[in-house]
Order: structure tokens, then C-alpha cells, then sequence
């Protein structure tokens, strides 16, 4: 009687464990449904970096296709990278050049180099790549929120711990906190919704400096739209063709 | 000249037809100053000391050069111009056609035909199986090559692709080809590759019109978050090279090198990549080339140019004079080859903060001791981007890196990308 007692004690935790996690990872594809409203997407980007000062420092243009099972293009639009294509499939990175014909594969960290980290571009959903604890509800600045600790469930991502805050009625993204590999506070950042008071939409992520330089990069998403891009355009060595992506 | 003019010309009307019709183009305009400090060793040196008049040493220079890419429907094409003023000397230009290409797809494979650039190779400076078109390495600025006139037919999926090229098929009822040194021949070449997680891996097949046929394959492996690990290798059965006449001996009249079809060579290069998360990267490659000169023909190049220095006796005659020099002007062509010797070891620093990228490379050959070292700093704007640096070529005197033609180079660009 006691070892049935303590099974039913056993499945009782178990489910509700494992609903908890399935709460929270709906809480996940719930905020990133703001960034990322459909599996496969088109989204045009604009980065601006800022000074410490405030003084504007760059500005560069990206075009990202988000497709599933984390596959992502980013093309340089900016005249200083016009041409540069970075392709990311899982866990697996290429660099393509305007003046080299060959993909050059890179790894992670190679990865973050550059003016603008490309995860911070090309990663728009958290629910795929992180698994989620649920920390509590808070307070942010006047809004109830949901705070999130978001653990990476696979190598290829940027950041390796992410601190989420997210709205308690709508779900939207509100802040978070970016821990690199070393588990060092790399970036803060701040989403900017269209509508405040009913968002649907993130329209600006707002990236504070924490780990070299402090500046502000100010990731503003122009234009997106549902896109599903041809197989190939996924492969590296086609891009290597330096083909027309329209 | 007038090609400059036209090319100009084609290219102000591409410009302005971009303004009504769905062009695409970009550019980039480059004042670059290279600064040479000629080297007082070697057969250059020697030649230039007997007859200045004769013999030029490396002249420092200015130069404006321009690039202007652009895509319109099924043509790509790639502009170069170059206006470059030596040292006490006049401005002279040049233009390229890099690339002009059209490609489109039918039957679920993509189709190039034209001028265009093909490269396969996976390392940074030695690309054995770049066997299209052989690229200038490790250059001071970077620069687009010149395409290989060609017919290409590829296709791709998810994880595979498939290039099939027809390279200089304008050569193909061309008696002169068999004299075509390298990649200028007519030949058949073949890319086979498999993207299989964390690993790249290619296989390479050409059939030259008198290299014969050649292998190769190529890996490239990310090995963990920081480090990345790439090698490659090539066996041919003919490579084409320019080697010392053996026939020669003494004074001649004409160049004693002479490019011939050596036999079964072979190319391999091993390298790998880490790179810190604060954003420092190291990279270490170490290549053998059997294309290269050995060390018995290296030693016989240097007893030539110790005889032929000894053939002059201060006094002589002034066509002795001549002649020697002239004959140690010749023995520069010995340099002209993908690698001076065929162990190399490289390594290469770069680090990336706030735009700036500072780099440190040299390029070991333990042969002989010599080293070709670089340190560069680059700093990348909105639009423009400004590189300045410095090579020198240095080892014990007996080294072919200390009697190459230039000592030490330094050099300051400024990049105008629109």
C-alpha cells in the first residue's frame, strides 16, 4: 500500500513537472510569436550602434530568411558589407565573401565576430533553442511580468544562459539579460513594442554593451513577411555562386 | 587607353541604366601608396649594381584602382581599373575584366558561361586544389582575381553539390595550348561535396589538355566552439612549372627557364583556426609543395648566380658587363612559382576591437630559415576602410627569402565602398 502510495505521489510530481515545463514553454513560443509570426520568415533589419556619448557610431542593413529547424541566412546589405552572406544550419556556420568564391566554414566564435554579433540578427525564437524555468512573477517598471531563465539546449546558440522577462497578460518580450559561454553578462537588451498598450509586434530590440565596449546597438526590424526560400538557397556552396537572392 | 575609355564608358552607361532598369550593382574605389625598399642580396641586386641601366630594382608606387560589380537578368559582371604611378615615372592605366558571366538554371542544375572566378580550396595560404584558377595568396589588400573564361554546370541539394567546369574551351582547336603554362590550359574539372555535420568534405578531379589528370580532396572541420581544423591535398600526374634550362651553361642570350611538364606531384596543406571569444583568432598551416623547387635545384640556382657574379671582372668589357646582369635578371624568374620552397610553415594573429583588426603573419620556410613577415592594421568605417602595414623579407643570407627582389614593403590604403 505504501509503494502504490508513493507511485501516485511519483506520477502526481512527475505531471506536474512536466506540464510546468510544457507552461513555460508555451510562455516561450508565445513571446517570440513578437518576433518571429511565422516558422519561415523574411525580416529586414537595420542595426544602429551608438557611443557612449550617445553619438551615432554605424549603421548597416541586413536582409535575415529565419526558416525552421534553426536554418538562417543573413546578407550584408550595408555598403561596407555589401555582398557577405552568413549562413547558419544548426549548429553549423559559414562566412561567404564578395571576393572569394568558396564559403569559408567558421565556428561559433568566429561567429561573433564582426560589428554586430550575426545571433543577434538571425536568432528570432528562444522556444526552439532554450529550454525554460519559470523564476516568478515580477515587476517591470510599472508592468507585471513573468520572469524566465532560459537555459541553451543546444551549442550553436550565441548565448548560453538567458535572464527573460516577459509581459504577465500578453506575453510579450520585455527585457533580457545575455550570458555568453563563460557565463559572463555580454548584453542587456530592451524590446520595443509597436503598440504599448495591445503590442503584436516587436519592432526594435535595444542591445546594451556589458562585456567590452558599453555601446548601444539598436536592432530595428523595417519590413517581414512570411518566406519559405528554396532548399538550395541553404546550401553553401550555391551561395558561393554569389546568386541573385531576391 | 582607349580600352580604359571604353570600359569607362560601359561603365557610366551601366550606372545610369541602373537608374531605370532592375540593376544591381557595388563598387569600391582604393588610393593605395606601396613603399619598396629594394634588397641588397640576391641576382636582382647583383644585376642592378652591374647595370643600373639595365637591370630596374622594385620602384616604389601610387596607384588608384577600381572595381565595380554588377548583376542585370542572367549577366554578372566585374570591372577592375587601375591607374598606377611608379616612382619618377609616369601614370599609366590598365583595365580588367574580371568577371562576365551569364547563368540561369534548367533541369534542376545551374548554368555559367564566361569569364568567371572558381575557387574550391579550403586553406588560407596555399590552395593546391584551386584547380580552376590559381589565386594570389596572402596578399597585403585584399583583391578580386581574374576569371577563367569558362562553361560551368552544377547542381545542389540540401547537403551535396555537384560543379562540373569546361575551362578555356576557347582553347580547344588551340595549337598554342600545349604551351599554356598551368591553368591557362584547356582541361575538365569536377567538385564533389558533402556537407556532413561538423565537416565539409570535397573531391576534386581535373583532366588537363597536357597536366593530364589529377585528384584532390579537402576537408574543413569545426572541431569545437573555438576551433576550427582544414586540409587538403592533391596528387597530379603532370604539373606545369618554370624551371632552369640544365642545357644552359654560362652566359646566354635568351632566358634559360623554360616551363615544362613535371610528373607526378604532389600538393598537401594542414591547418587549423581558433579564435577566443574575446575575439582574438590564431591560425596555423603548414604545406608541402612538390610543385615547388627542390633544394638541390635551389642549390644549383645560387652556384649559377655566384658564377655568374665571378664571370664579371671590374674592367672587362661593357657587353660582359650587360650580359651579366642580364643573365642575373633572369634568374628573378626562379621566384615565380605558387611557393618558393616546398616546406612552409605559417602563422597568422588577428585580433577584432571596435572596427580595428590588427594582424601579424609569417611565413616560415625551415629549408633554408628564410621568413616573409606581415603586420597590418585595418580599421573598418561606414563606408570606408583604411589599411596600412608592412611585409619584410628576411633570413640568412643564403635564403631565397632574403634575395627576393624587395626587402621590405610598407603600404597604406583607404577604401571607398559604395
Amino acid at each position: 500500500m505504501t509503494a502504490i502510495r508513493h507511485i501516485v505521489l511519483l506520477a502526481i510530481l512527475l505531471t506536474g513537472i512536466t506540464a510546468r515545463a510544457q507552461g513555460t514553454a508555451d510562455l516561450l513560443k508565445a513571446a517570440d510569436r513578437y518576433r518571429m509570426s511565422a516558422t519561415n520568415m523574411q525580416v529586414d533589419t537595420q542595426i544602429s550602434t551608438f557611443n557612449t556619448d550617445g553619438s551615432p557610431d554605424k549603421e548597416r542593413r541586413y536582409t535575415v530568411f529565419a526558416q525552421a529547424n534553426h536554418q538562417s541566412l543573413v546578407l550584408m546589405q550595408s555598403p561596407a558589407e555589401k555582398g557577405q552572406k552568413v549562413l547558419m544550419l544548426a549548429d553549423d556556420f559559414w562566412l561567404l565573401m564578395p571576393n572569394s568564391q568558396r564559403p569559408l566554414r567558421i565556428t561559433p566564435m568566429q561567429k561573433l565576430l564582426g560589428d554586430a554579433s550575426t545571433g543577434d540578427i538571425a536568432t528570432m525564437s528562444w522556444a526552439e533553442d532554450y529550454s525554460a524555468q519559470l523564476v516568478g512573477d515580477e515587476s517591470c517598471g510599472d508592468v507585471p511580468c513573468i520572469h524566465l531563465s532560459l537555459t541553451a539546449a543546444r551549442k550553436g546558440v550565441t548565448y548560453a544562459r538567458i535572464e527573460l522577462w516577459i509581459g504577465k497578460a500578453r506575453h510579450e518580450p520585455l527585457r533580457a539579460d545575455l550570458y555568453v559561454q563563460s557565463d559572463k553578462l555580454a548584453k542587456q537588451a530592451r524590446f520595443v513594442m509597436d503598440k504599448p498598450a495591445a503590442p503584436t509586434a516587436v519592432v526594435e530590440m535595444v542591445l546594451q554593451d556589458q562585456l567590452s565596449n558599453h555601446k548601444e546597438t539598436r536592432v530595428r526590424y523595417l519590413a517581414r513577411k512570411e518566406r519559405t526560400v528554396p532548399e538550395a538557397w541553404l546550401n553553401p556552396m550555391f551561395l558561393a555562386r554569389n546568386p541573385s537572392l531576391d | 587607353m582607349s580600352r580604359l575609355l571604353k570600359i569607362a564608358a560601359a561603365l557610366l552607361a551601366t550606372t545610369a541604366a541602373s537608374a531605370q532598369a532592375d540593376v544591381d550593382f557595388s563598387g569600391q574605389v582604393r588610393p593605395v601608396w606601396v613603399d619598396r625598399q629594394a634588397a641588397t642580396l640576391g641576382p636582382l641586386a647583383e644585376g642592378a649594381r652591374l647595370a643600373p641601366e639595365l637591370i630596374a630594382l622594385p620602384a616604389s608606387s601610387g596607384a588608384i584602382e577600381s572595381e565595380l560589380r554588377g548583376r542585370w537578368q542572367m549577366l554578372n559582371a566585374a570591372v577592375a581599373m587601375r591607374q598606377e604611378r611608379p616612382e619618377s615615372d609616369a601614370w599609366h592605366s590598365d583595365a580588367a575584366v574580371n568577371e562576365l558571366y551569364a547563368s540561369g538554371d534548367a533541369l534542376g542544375w545551374q548554368f555559367s558561361a564566361g569569364r568567371k572566378i572558381v575557387a574550391w580550396d579550403v586553406g588560407y595560404g596555399f590552395r593546391p586544389n584551386d584547380v580552376v584558377q590559381q589565386e594570389t595568396r596572402r596578399t597585403l589588400l585584399t583583391s578580386t582575381q581574374q576569371g577563367r573564361a569558362l562553361v560551368q554546370a552544377e547542381h545542389f541539394d540540401a547537403h551535396t553539390a555537384w560543379s562540373l567546369v569546361w575551362v578555356n574551351p576557347q582553347r580547344a582547336a588551340d595549337n598554342e595550348a600545349s604551351t599554356a603554362l598551368g591553368a591557362d590550359e584547356q582541361a575538365l574539372a569536377a567538385r564533389a561535396y558533402r556537407h556532413v555535420g561538423a565537416a565539409d568534405w570535397h573531391g576534386f578531379a581535373r583532366w588537363g589538355q597536357h597536366t593530364r589528370s589529377s585528384l584532390g580532396a579537402a576537408v574543413s572541420w569545426v572541431a569545437n566552439d573555438s576551433l576550427e581544423v582544414h586540409a587538403s591535398a592533391r596528387w597530379a600526374e603532370g604539373a606545369d612549372v618554370l624551371a632552369f634550362d640544365a642545357a644552359a651553361q654560362g652566359l646566354v642570350g635568351s632566358s634559360p627557364y623554360r616551363v615544362v611538364t613535371q610528373s607526378n606531384r604532389q600538393q598537401a596543406l594542414l591547418g587549423a583556426t581558433w579564435t577566443a571569444e574575446h575575439k582574438l583568432s590564431l591560425m596555423g598551416e603548414l604545406w608541402y609543395d612538390g610543385t615547388a623547387a627542390s633544394n638541390a635545384e635551389w642549390d644549383a640556382w645560387s652556384a649559377r648566380n655566384r658564377q655568374l657574379v665571378q664571370t664579371w671582372v671590374p674592367g672587362g668589357p661593357d657587353a660582359l658587363r650587360r650580359g651579366v646582369a642580364g643573365n642575373l635578371g633572369w634568374q628573378v624568374q626562379a621566384f615565380g612559382g605558387q611557393s618558393q620552397r616546398r616546406s612552409n610553415l605559417f602563422v597568422r594573429a588577428t585580433w577584432d576591437h571596435e572596427g580595428w583588426q590588427p594582424s601579424l603573419d609569417m611565413l616560415y620556410m625551415p629549408a633554408d630559415r628564410g621568413r616573409v613577415v606581415t603586420a597590418a592594421l585595418g580599421w573598418q568605417g561606414d563606408r570606408v576602410r583604411v589599411d596600412a602595414g608592412a611585409r619584410v623579407n628576411a633570413g640568412p643570407g643564403e635564403s631565397v627569402a632574403a634575395r627576393l627582389p624587395v626587402k621590405r614593403t610598407l603600404f597604406a590604403a583607404a577604401t571607398w565602398a559604395f
